[in-house]
């Protein structure tokens, strides 16, 4: 079903109610900690009305959870309408405004990316619940909210993340995308700096400010060349001038400038540099949610740019950016696995295997550039563009669960000051054999061993290159192994590089098992119920995805249909 | 109907492996060994129950006149097919089935099973220990049972785990650098095979039966066999020439590393140095030959031309993986590093037998695959009871067994007479029936004999270096020895009552299928001339 609508029409509540959930959950965290049994006094009078600010603060809002909480049950609604959608049947919405310009639109695409925003958020918001320093809950003046402020503001940060994050999603537009990108970005910039007593909080916090705003400058300017040169920012009208006259300078220098901005998004590289710094400095549930929902929305502008702006269809045969985001991807991928083989803290080591990671979907997309267009190869290729964006989708959702995973159980060592070297990981099995076995599966499955997601989803990202590769001889009939597409060789320097990454997944299994506890970590961990509470679910998620991995390809290629079908 | 059997035999120790050892997950030390002994039984049971299954299979018992026969089985057709949708859209199913390649390797996986677990009845950790055996057995089970190239894969890597954690928990010295070392070297070879496997899934003709709903290409085997056969009866190549080349190249690369063959096999010898005893017997006895096992499943089946056309290469592989583990086991002083090094040499024979191209030669080697089953297991068993017994692995740490411990001594002498191919044992069937095939291949080419001069070095050299270390061990000394000085002047002890059981039943069977090679001999002669009657006289051109 699809319709168009004007903002605030009838029927927009319900098309962007996830959204607007968030805002209310926004609103509600700013509100609900200040509430108090303030009375106004009537001037001249002695009627006191009660004005619930201030004053002495309730029960309930003083506890220094209460934000958590509320910030843990907005996502987990948000997730839960956003996956309603799609099980009633998907409705497109176009937002469009006055005078013709789509601003947002809701399609199963923009659906699933916000499921896995809003499940990593969800997650980390969970996971983060008895994290933060906090004052006694008894203490219920309004000093005592302002010593916990920073619980409030970090689940305050968490959801204008989410908020940005969605408006990426669901932009049509180059500039709205930009500036949920940047509403994303900012908050976290913040949300990496927030463990401001800590130096490495700060230093990483800075240095991903840094690098950030210099890439998105860089973006924007690209931007800025791309709106000179066509005078729209709409994604369609970009997409019928790059089929017009898509080879002039100026948009090909703009397009590289665009992805210099999302590069750094996903942290491919060279433009990772600020990843590893920024994952180690930020709390563990933090850097999972850079790993993943924030590179999955650098993916979203990736693709958005790529497969619809500058689109391989628009340019006639190859891709224009084919050869640079092929370089590219075998940089990343090999640069990101070479770094993790010698990094010993293992929160740096997680963000260089999510560079590899970064670099296994640039890969992916490459292959889309590879594909033919000639009317005789158009369904085949098609067909293998939608099994590429499929198997990036996949990729991008079972990331969430165990790749997040990973860093949740880094977060309950965190809890007692661990986490930062490979040694605190030390006697786990012994310490805790439940959650070792626990990281153990999460290692694994990203090293992408069967039967776990890890492998499903890197098997599909492969089938997507190969059939790109092959698409002549589906074409053709059987083609001679000269013939294949140079995109080939990029699988197999995938699987090469999957297998030199099991080395490092692996350490940390043999670090688990077989190292004797530090010094003074020989007892139990700490409890942490809400953490572990997120581990299991994102262990139940792994095996689900691995073993029953039917319902959500079906789910991804729906999602892919709404990106591709468009052509 | 009993056509569902394969899913419980697969499935059923690898719930019941994970649901122990979920249940021991968490418990404490103590209470771990409290529950070590009721684990290590409910184990036995299980073990021996799927034996049971699949011995009943053999006899035809379990579905009455649906069951095919074993031995006159033609090629292409399966018992036990079952097929079920895994994941619609690729074309992924969980699909089924035994021939007569698959069914003497899972018989073998569950004769192994319960010895193993007898054989290492005392090891410590029980309760963590004989759960990870049980998975091992399941999905090595899933690996001879899959007909799907998806499933096959799933379950190929999936042995590496439970085999990684026996190396790690329960090994030897340097167990770290071994189980990493044995890891990454098997997954990187089939990482490789994987790509190789999904390029083929792409080549392959649209719409086939089985394909997936959207990818339209089909994971099943028997369905790519059959087609692979139909191109060759036209006289064309399979997916192309230079394709198939190339495909057959890098699923060979996983198969020779899984086998392994020698430019590759340098991970085996710190494998089993390293893996406790059950870790070793199953290892050589059932994991190696999944390596041979998928060659005659997958690249010899789908691409006989370019099997055809690297036949010498094979047959140089074969040769020096023969020759040089051999040469290698006489410089060896640790008694497992020479068994290993002498599983190389066997697995030379192995390929010797599928590079002939010939159904003596592949029977040959399929016989192999199940003798060195039944003796590489006992082997190691010796082994581990002389490092458990006497604390070390030097060939020259014990002399004068035969007195102190006459009942390793024995073994110890049988299994490595076993080991040698003494004629009336199971090796010598195969070593035999390899070396006519051989001579029979050297005869229709036209090359020297002279050829033969290596592999019958080799005999020579098996029986010195498995005497010479006998006679160090067993004899040296006669009456006058000393107990070894690990042992600090402690009464030496003969091995433990479960483990003369696991010996006895394995000689047993040594000897039963020395004396009647037929019982397994046929189904497997009757497989390989099927299979070289459909899909290598094509390409041969009549004969």
């Amino acid at each position: 079903m699809q319709q168009t609508m004007q903002p605030f029409d009838e029927g927009f509540v319900t098309a962007l109610a996830p959204e607007l959930i968030l805002v209310v959950g926004l609103f509600t965290l700013m509100i609900a900690p200040n509430m108090g049994d303030g009375k106004f006094r009537l001037p001249m009078t002695q009627i006191r009305l009660p004005y619930l600010f201030g004053g002495r603060r309730g029960k309930l809002d003083s506890d220094p959870r209460l934000p958590g909480l509320f910030a843990s049950f907005f996502f987990v609604v948000a997730f839960f309408t956003a996956l309603l959608s799609f099980v009633n049947g998907m409705t497109t919405t176009a937002i469009v405004t006055e005078d013709g310009t789509t601003l947002l639109k809701v399609d199963e695409f923009s659906r699933i990316f916000e499921l896995i925003f809003y499940g990593a958020l969800a997650l980390a918001s969970i996971a983060s619940i008895n994290r933060m320093p906090a004052t006694s809950r008894n203490d219920r003046s309004n000093a005592g909210l302002y010593n916990n402020r920073r619980q409030v503001d970090f689940y305050i940060l968490l959801i204008t993340c989410g908020l940005g994050m969605s408006v990426v999603a669901l932009a049509q537009d180059l500039f709205l995308l930009f500036i949920g990108l940047e509403l994303a970005s900012f908050s976290t910039y913040v949300l990496v700096s927030f463990m401001k007593e800590s130096k490495e909080g700060t230093e990483a916090g800075m240095k991903y400010f840094i690098v950030g705003s210099v890439a998105s400058g860089v973006g924007l300017y690209g931007l800025s060349l791309l709106y000179t040169w066509s005078g729209s920012l709409q994604f369609e009208a970009l997409h019928n001038a790059f089929i017009e006259s898509g080879m002039e300078p100026l948009p090909l220098v703009a397009l590289s400038m665009l992805l210099v901005g999302f590069g750094f998004k996903v942290s491919a590289a060279p433009f990772h540099f600020a990843a590893p710094d920024a994952y180690a400095g930020a709390t563990s549930p933090v850097a999972g949610v850079l790993a993943t929902a924030s590179k999955a929305m650098g993916v979203v502008g990736l693709l958005r740019i790529l497969i619809i702006v500058a689109s391989p269809e628009a340019t006639d045969g190859a891709a224009v950016w084919l050869v640079a985001l092929g370089v590219l991807a075998a940089v990343t991928m090999t640069w990101g696995n070479l770094a993790a083989l010698g990094s010993t803290n293992p929160k740096r080591m997680l963000a260089y295997s999510s560079v590899a990671h970064a670099g296994y979907m640039l890969a992916a997309i490459t292959a889309i550039g590879a594909l033919n267009w000639e009317p005789a190869n158009i369904t085949e290729s098609k067909n293998a563009a939608l099994a590429v964006v499929t198997a990036l989708v996949f990729h991008l959702v079972v990331l969430v669960c165990f790749k997040l995973g990973a860093f949740l159980v880094l977060s309950l060592l965190e809890s007692e000051q661990g986490g930062h070297t490979l040694e605190s990981l030390g006697g786990l099995a012994k310490r805790d054999p439940m959650l070792a076995v626990t990281m153990f599966i999460f290692m694994m499955s990203l090293a992408g061993v069967p039967p776990l997601s890890g492998f499903v989803s890197k098997l599909l990202v492969v089938m997507g290159i190969v059939k790109a590769a092959l698409i002549e001889s589906s074409v053709n009939g059987s083609i001679s192994f000269g013939d294949l597409h140079w995109v080939w060789w990029l699988a197999l320097l995938m699987v090469i590089n999957s297998a030199i990454s099991v080395f490092y997944y692996l350490r940390v299994g043999l670090v688990m098992f077989f190292h004797e506890p530090e010094e003074g970590r020989q007892g139990p961990l700490p409890k942490g119920r809400s953490v572990r509470f997120a581990i299991v679910a994102c262990l139940v998620m792994t095996v689900f995805f691995g073993v029953g991995a039917n319902v959500l390809i079906s789910l991804c290629e729906s999602a892919a249909n709404a990106l591709i079908g468009a052509w | 109907m009993m056509d569902w059997i394969s899913i419980p035999l697969v499935g059923f120790p690898l719930v019941a492996s994970l649901a122990l050892l979920a249940f021991v997950g968490n418990a404490s030390p103590a209470a771990r060994a409290k529950v070590g002994p009721t684990i290590r039984f409910l184990s036995l049971v299980i073990s021996i129950a799927m034996l049971a299954l699949t011995t009943a299979m053999f006899f035809g018992q379990l579905d009455g006149d649906t069951m095919l026969d074993w031995n006159t089985m033609s090629f292409g057709s399966f018992n036990f097919e079952f097929r079920y949708m895994w994941i619609e859209m690729l074309g992924i199913h969980w699909s089924v089935g035994m021939d007569a390649l698959s069914f003497p390797m899972v018989w073998l996986t569950t004769f192994l099973l319960p010895i193993t677990i007898v054989a290492t009845w005392n090891e410590k950790n029980a309760a963590v220990y004989f759960p990870l055996l049980l998975m091992m057995g399941g999905a090595l089970i899933g690996v001879f049972v899959a007909l799907d190239l998806f499933m096959f894969y799933v379950f190929w890597e999936l042995t590496l785990i439970p085999m990684f954690f026996l190396i790690l928990k329960w090994g030897g010295k340097d167990r770290k650098y071994a189980s990493q070392k044995f890891f990454i070297y098997t997954f990187t070879a089939s990482v490789v095979m994987l790509l190789g496997l999904v390029t083929m899934y792409f080549m392959q003709p649209e719409n086939l039966t089985y394909a997936g709903d959207w990818t339209g290409r089909t994971f099943d085997i028997p369905t790519l066999i059959s087609h692979s056969q139909a191109a060759n009866a036209e006289g064309n190549w399979f997916l192309g020439e230079s394709m198939q080349k190339v495909l057959f190249v890098m699923l060979m690369i996983g198969f020779l590393v899984k086998l392994p063959s020698v430019p590759f096999h340098t991970w085996l010898p710190d494998a089993h140095v390293q893996a406790p005893t059950g870790g070793s017997m199953l290892l050589a006895g059932v994991m190696l030959k999944m390596g041979a096992y998928g060659m005659f499943r997958l690249p010899l089946a789908l691409f006989p031309h370019a099997a055809h056309h690297f036949q010498l290469y094979l047959l140089l592989f074969g040769m020096v993986s023969l020759v040089w583990g051999a040469i290698v086991c006489l410089g060896q002083t640790n008694l497992k590093k020479m068994v290993a090094y002498s599983s190389v040499s066997h697995m030379g024979v192995i390929l010797i037998g599928i590079a002939t191209m010939q159904p003596l030669g592949w029977a040959a080697a399929l016989f192999m695959m199940f003798a060195h089953g039944i003796i590489s297991p006992m082997l190691f068993a010796v082994c581990g009871a002389f490092k458990h017994h006497y604390h070390s692995m030097e060939i020259g740490a014990m002399r004068g067994m035969a007195k102190h411990s006459p009942w390793l001594a024995t073994s110890m002498m049988f299994a490595w007479m076993a080991s040698l191919g003494l004629p009336l044992l199971a090796g010598f069937v195969a070593e035999l029936m390899m070396f006519l095939a051989l001579w029979h291949f050297l005869a229709a080419e036209g090359w020297s004999v002279l050829w033969m001069v290596g592999p019958a070095l080799v005999l020579a050299l098996t029986a010195a270096y498995y005497l010479w270390s006998m006679q160090r061990t067993i004899f040296e000394g006669g009456e006058k020895t000393q107990p070894p000085e690990s042992l600090h002047g402690a009464p030496v002890p003969d091995i433990a009552d479960s483990e003369k059981l696991a010996m006895i039943i394995m000689a047993v069977f040594t000897i039963l299928f020395g004396v009647m090679p037929w019982i397994a001999l046929d189904m497997m002669n009757g497989w390989t001339v099927g299979f070289f009657n459909s899909l290598l006289i094509p390409i041969l051109g009549g004969a």
